[in-house]
C-alpha cells in the first residue's frame, strides 16, 4: 500500500509489526496484496492514501464499513484490534467511524439540509433543534453558501457542492476517524485548492480526530 | 429452480413483513416521520382525484350493467351495491390501482436507489434501509388505501345510487333507506380490515423487489417492476378470495350477514 503524506504525518507508514496503540488505522492485508500490504496510521493526524488494486480497496472498506469478521486481514481502528471485538464492540465502534463517498453519498430525492440532517435525526434527533446555526456555519467555513447550497437538490448541485454536503453531514456526528474516497479526482484547479480546508474544519472541531484520504490514483 | 426462486421470495416478503412488524416505533423519529407524510401525500392525497374518479366510473358501470343484465329491482340493485361494490369492489378497486400507481413507483424508486448506491450510503450512515424506506412505505401505503377504498367506496355506492334510481322504478331515498338497513357495521370493518392487508402486501412485495432487483445494469428496474406488479396482483386477488371464503364459506359462515 503507498501512502502520500501530507504534512501533519511524515510517517504514516512503518515498517513493523501492527501495533495498536495510538493507531487511527491500521491493516495488514495477506501476504499475496504485494504494495498493498499494509498501513499504519496514527491517530489524529491528516493524511492521503493510495490503494491501488480496486479488490483490495473494497476488501478494506468491507472490512472497516460492514462489520464482517474477515479473518485474513488484519485490522486496527481506533486503537482497537477489530476481529477481537465482539458485535457489540463492532457496533459501538462503528459509530465512531465515517466515509465520504466520492459523490458525496447523497440521496437524489432530499435536498442538501435533508440530506445533512438526515443521519443526525435517525441517531441524535433531540440534536436536531437549533442544528441550523451549525450548518449555516459548517457550510459558510467551507465555502459555500447556505442560502444556495441547502435548498439545492443533488441533480442541481457541483461535485465539491455534494461533498460539502456530505461532509457537513459526517462532522455534525463529530466521528474519531474519517475517511474520505477520491476527494481530488473530479474537481478543477480552484476546488482542489480548498481541500485542505476540509482536514483544517475537522481537526478544528476534533484535533484527535483522523482524517484519511483513500485514492485510487495519486493526484492534486 | 423456480420453486426455489419463488420460495425465497415469499421468506424474504415475510422477513420484510416481520421487520415491519417489530420497527414499527422508528416512526416517531423525524426522518422517518417525514418519509411516511411523503407516502401517504404521494400514495393518498396527491392519487385521489384520478383513483376515486376511476373508482367511480367502474363501479357505476358495474351497477348499470348488472342492473340491465339482471333486470334487477330496487331491492336487487341496492343489494348489489352493497356485495359488489361496497364490499369486494371497493376495496378491490382502490388496491389495483393503488397498485397500478404507488406500487410500481416504490420497486422502480427501490431498484434505482440500490443500482446508484443509495441504499448503500445508507448504511454508510448507519440509516437501516429497512427502517428508512420500507416501514414509512408500507405503513402510509397500508392507510393510503384504505382511505382511498372509503372514497372509492362513497362514490362508487353514491354514484351507483343515482344511476339505479334512474333505471330502476325506485327513488334515491328508498334506495339510500334500504342501504342503510342492509349494511352493518361489519361491512366497513371487513372491509377496512381487507383494504389494509391489501395496502401492506403490496408495499412489502414492491419494497422486497425494489431492494433486490435482478442485477445492477439499468435493465434491473423495469424487471423489478414488473415482478412488484404482477406478484401484488396476484397477492392481492388470493387475498379475495381468502376473504371471500372467510366470509361466505363455511368456515366463518355468517360473519357478515345480508337477507337474501
Amino acid at each position: 500500500m503507498n501512502t502520500a503524506n501530507q504534512p501533519v504525518a511524515a510517517d504514516a507508514v512503518l515498517p513493523r509489526a501492527l501495533e495498536t496503540t495510538g493507531v487511527g488505522l491500521a491493516c495488514e492485508l495477506p501476504a499475496d496484496s504485494g504494495s498493498d500490504g499494509r498501513i499504519w496510521i496514527p491517530a489524529g493526524v491528516s493524511l492521503r492514501i493510495r490503494i491501488a488494486n480496486p479488490a483490495h480497496r473494497a476488501r478494506l472498506l468491507a472490512a472497516i464499513f460492514d462489520m464482517e469478521p474477515d479473518p485474513d486481514l488484519r485490522l486496527v481502528l481506533l486503537g482497537a484490534e477489530v476481529n477481537a471485538l465482539s458485535m457489540e464492540e463492532r457496533i459501538a465502534l462503528r459509530a465512531r467511524l465515517a466515509f465520504l463517498a466520492a459523490a458525496g453519498g447523497l440521496l437524489s430525492n432530499l435536498n442538501a439540509w435533508e440530506n445533512i440532517i438526515l443521519p443526525l435525526g435517525c441517531h441524535h434527533p433531540e440534536r436536531l433543534q437549533g442544528i441550523a446555526v451549525e450548518v449555516h456555519a459548517l457550510v459558510t467555513e467551507l465555502g459555500e453558501s447556505p442560502q444556495t447550497l441547502l435548498g439545492k437538490l443533488p441533480e442541481e448541485m457541483t461535485l465539491l457542492e455534494k461533498k460539502i454536503t456530505g461532509f457537513v453531514r459526517i462532522l455534525l456526528e463529530a466521528p474519531d476517524l474519517v475517511l474520505v474516497e477520491n476527494f481530488a479526482p473530479g474537481l478543477d484547479s480552484a476546488e482542489r485548492m480548498r481541500i485542505p480546508y476540509f482536514a483544517a474544519t475537522y481537526h478544528a472541531r476534533h484535533p484527535l480526530g483522523t482524517f484519511v484520504q483513500l485514492e485510487d490514483v495519486l493526484g492534486g | 429452480m423456480a420453486m426455489m426462486g419463488a420460495y425465497r421470495e415469499l421468506e424474504g416478503c415475510m422477513q420484510l413483513l416481520g421487520h415491519v412488524l417489530r420497527r414499527l416505533t422508528v416512526l416517531k423519529l423525524p426522518p422517518m416521520a417525514e418519509q411516511l407524510t411523503r407516502q401517504i401525500y404521494f400514495a393518498g392525497a396527491s392519487a385521489m382525484p384520478g383513483i376515486v374518479t376511476r373508482g367511480a366510473f367502474i363501479g357505476t358501470l358495474i351497477i348499470v350493467y348488472v342492473i340491465e343484465v339482471l333486470e334487477a329491482d330496487a331491492a336487487l340493485a341496492v343489494k348489489i351495491l352493497l356485495w359488489v361494490v361496497l364490499r369486494e369492489l371497493g376495496p378491490l378497486l382502490a388496491a389495483l390501482l393503488v397498485l397500478q400507481r404507488s406500487g410500481t413507483a416504490i420497486a422502480t424508486e427501490l431498484a434505482l436507489m440500490q443500482i446508484t448506491g443509495e441504499i448503500a450510503s445508507l448504511r454508510q450512515m448507519r440509516v437501516d434501509p429497512c427502517d428508512y424506506l420500507v416501514v414509512p412505505c408500507v405503513v402510509g401505503i397500508a392507510v393510503s388505501t384504505a382511505v382511498l377504498t372509503f372514497y372509492v367506496q362513497v362514490i362508487a355506492v353514491g354514484g351507483g345510487m343515482l344511476l339505479s334510481a334512474l333505471v330502476v322504478n325506485a327513488t334515491f331515498d328508498e334506495l339510500a333507506d334500504s342501504f342503510f338497513l342492509l349494511a352493518s357495521p361489519m361491512d366497513i370493518v371487513y372491509s377496512l380490515l381487507k383494504s389494509l392487508l391489501f395496502g401492506v402486501s403490496i408495499a412489502v412485495i414492491a419494497c422486497y423487489h425494489g431492494l433486490h432487483p435482478p442485477g445492477i445494469s439499468i435493465n434491473a428496474i423495469p424487471k423489478a417492476a414488473i415482478s412488484a406488479v404482477t406478484q401484488s396482483t396476484l397477492v392481492v386477488m388470493l387475498l379475495n378470495v381468502v376473504f371471500a371464503y372467510l366470509v361466505f364459506g363455511v368456515l366463518w359462515f355468517g360473519l357478515v350477514t345480508t337477507e337474501l
